[in-house]
């Protein structure tokens, strides 16, 4: 396995990003990612370790560490890496509604992509997607890549309010709004399921690793 | 016991926040602007993280069901208890029955209004901060509202501390923030590397405890409206094609898809929780040699007052 070592470089004052460059998404950038997430878990140094598609954001305390010796400390780290053990999460099927007042956006999608709605509905439901990542908001589910004739840019403006469960498209990823929240992603389906529900014993539907089936289903469902 | 008379604009539980969840899509929270949120605390005589009401603008009215101590900091709200002017920046005894009113922020956006022994609200997840956009931790997870009754720990009522003179900082409207380039900061034109350290922006009504919307010049960027989801933090400036960048705040986005511009550094986030909508917003070029020393001086003066507490 050969991924290209990453960019390590200061993010402001007191976090460190772990930057890799690749256009696309890579499941060997992505393992090895959560792998080395996992291992400064392990090590009780940082305030945050947020991990997504291609690179790593950790946060430290500044005034017990310099700038210096956190990228150091990372940077020995990932040479201490053995490859990426694979991980295997569960499948979770996520019934959506495409289209019409549940998919404000799939008419920019049928436009740019020049496919029927249902051709879309089958393209995006026809494959498996991993969730990479969770949330830049509580429950939100970026998924691996869509396929290529969908891939569409996100809004110039974000839309003050997108409704929870909706599903959206955003460049090649693909991902699930877990809560109502102002949001730039092109909005082609909704899904009923509660992805976050802090009342509940196990608050999140999904964690990273797992992987997502969409089963295209019928209004009845709301 | 403390009753909510009025809610005013926005007001919510907020302590020193939840950090360690951003990989779940959790933002820390907790006081916007944690300095004058401590200092209230402080004041009080509690710990410097101690659960508090955070109004936002103004607005809010409490009536208090014992005799206890109160401290207030942050934005000048114009506080009255019985209609009698009371001084911000300070702690006062308050009697069974008092009413406080806070009417509209002048020079900031919030008010911190911290009670003897703190408040007694549920933890979630660590911390007692209200998190609005996920409806969860402080007060039923909402913002207070008329009726609610919030429970207080009755401790022997104390005297109030004074804060030294020199320590009270000054707000204004017009907020300055040092800032060093972000990720993306290649990204931006150089007309736009220009002026993002130099023409001031003006905080839209799109300004929240998430993030503000900023009005000014445009920002270019040669960004791709594809850009991969990424990391934020509080203090992150990001600029989304339409050229008008959005400043994240303490309940802000844990990852955005737009350029990060800048990042303001740790010793000036507590001023993020004093932009109000309408507030005049400059970035200063900071230096990232210098940023630890600043933090570490503004934390060496602070500590020495406020136990515990760093910027």
């Amino acid at each position: 396995m050969s991924v290209k070592s990453p960019n390590i470089r200061p993010y402001g004052d007191s976090a460190v990003l772990i930057d890799y460059e690749t256009p696309h998404y890579s499941d060997e950038i992505y393992n090895q990612l959560s792998h080395l997430a996992e291992r400064l878990r392990q090590q009780d140094k940082w305030i945050e370790i947020v991990p997504s598609y291609k690179s790593l954001l950790v946060v430290f305390d500044v005034t017990q560490m310099s700038m210096k010796d956190a990228c150091s400390v990372i940077e020995e780290t990932l040479q201490s890496l053995a490859n990426a053990p694979q991980r295997s999460g569960k499948i979770i099927e996520v019934p959506v509604v495409y289209g019409g007042e549940y998919g404000p956006d799939m008419d920019v999608i049928k436009k740019a992509s020049g496919l029927s709605e249902s051709e879309i509905i089958d393209k995006h439901s026809g494959q498996d997607y991993k969730v990479c990542m969770m949330g830049f908001i509580p429950g939100f589910c970026f998924l691996s890549e869509v396929p290529a004739i969908l891939q569409h840019p996100r809004h110039d403006t974000p839309r003050a309010h997108v409704e929870a469960g909706s599903v959206g498209i955003a460049g090649w990823q693909t991902g699930i709004y877990g809560l109502g929240s102002p949001g730039g992603w092109q909005i082609i389906g909704r899904t009923p399921l509660t992805l976050f529900d802090p009342s509940r014993e196990v608050p999140f539907l999904m964690e990273a690793g797992d992987t997502v089936r969409f089963i295209p289903s019928s209004k009845a469902l709301f | 016991m403390i009753e909510v008379l009025n809610g005013g604009t926005r007001a919510t539980v907020q302590d020193a926040g939840r950090p360690g969840y951003r990989h779940l899509g959790i933002p820390q929270s907790g006081a916007a602007d944690k300095f004058c949120f401590a200092l209230a605390n402080w004041m009080a005589g509690n710990r410097w993280d101690a659960p508090a009401i955070e109004c936002a603008l103004g607005g809010l009215h409490l009536r208090f069901k014992e005799a206890t101590t109160i401290a207030l900091a942050g934005a000048e709200m114009w506080a009255q208890i019985n209609g009698m002017n009371v001084k911000n920046f300070s702690a006062m005894p308050v009697e069974a029955g008092d009413i406080l009113t806070l009417s509209f922020a002048r020079d900031g956006c919030r008010a911190y209004i911290a009670i003897a022994g703190g408040l007694k609200i549920p933890e979630f997840m660590g911390s007692c901060s209200t998190y609005l956009p996920a409806e969860f931790g402080g007060y039923e997870g909402r913002a207070l509202r008329t009726g609610d009754i919030l429970t207080t720990s009755n401790r022997p009522r104390e005297a109030p501390r004074k804060i030294p003179k020199g320590y009270a900082p000054q707000l204004s409207r017009h907020i300055v923030l040092r800032a060093l380039p972000a990720p993306e900061w290649e990204m931006m034109s150089a007309a736009s590397r220009r002026h993002l350290y130099v023409n001031p922006f003006i905080a839209t009504p799109q300004t929240d405890r998430m993030g503000s919307r900023l009005r000014g010049n445009k920002i270019q960027t040669t960004a791709t409206r594809s850009m991969t989801s990424s990391p934020l933090l509080p203090g992150t400036l990001q600029a989304p094609p339409d050229g008008q960048p959005i400043l994240m705040l303490a309940d802000g986005h844990c990852t955005g898809g737009y350029p990060r511009a800048l990042q303001v550094i740790r010793a000036d986030l507590w001023l993020l929780g004093q932009i109000a909508p309408g507030s005049q917003v400059s970035f200063r070029r900071g230096i990232a040699e210098n940023a630890p020393k600043i933090l570490a001086s503004r934390n060496s003066f602070y500590g020495g007052l406020i136990d515990g507490f760093a910027f």
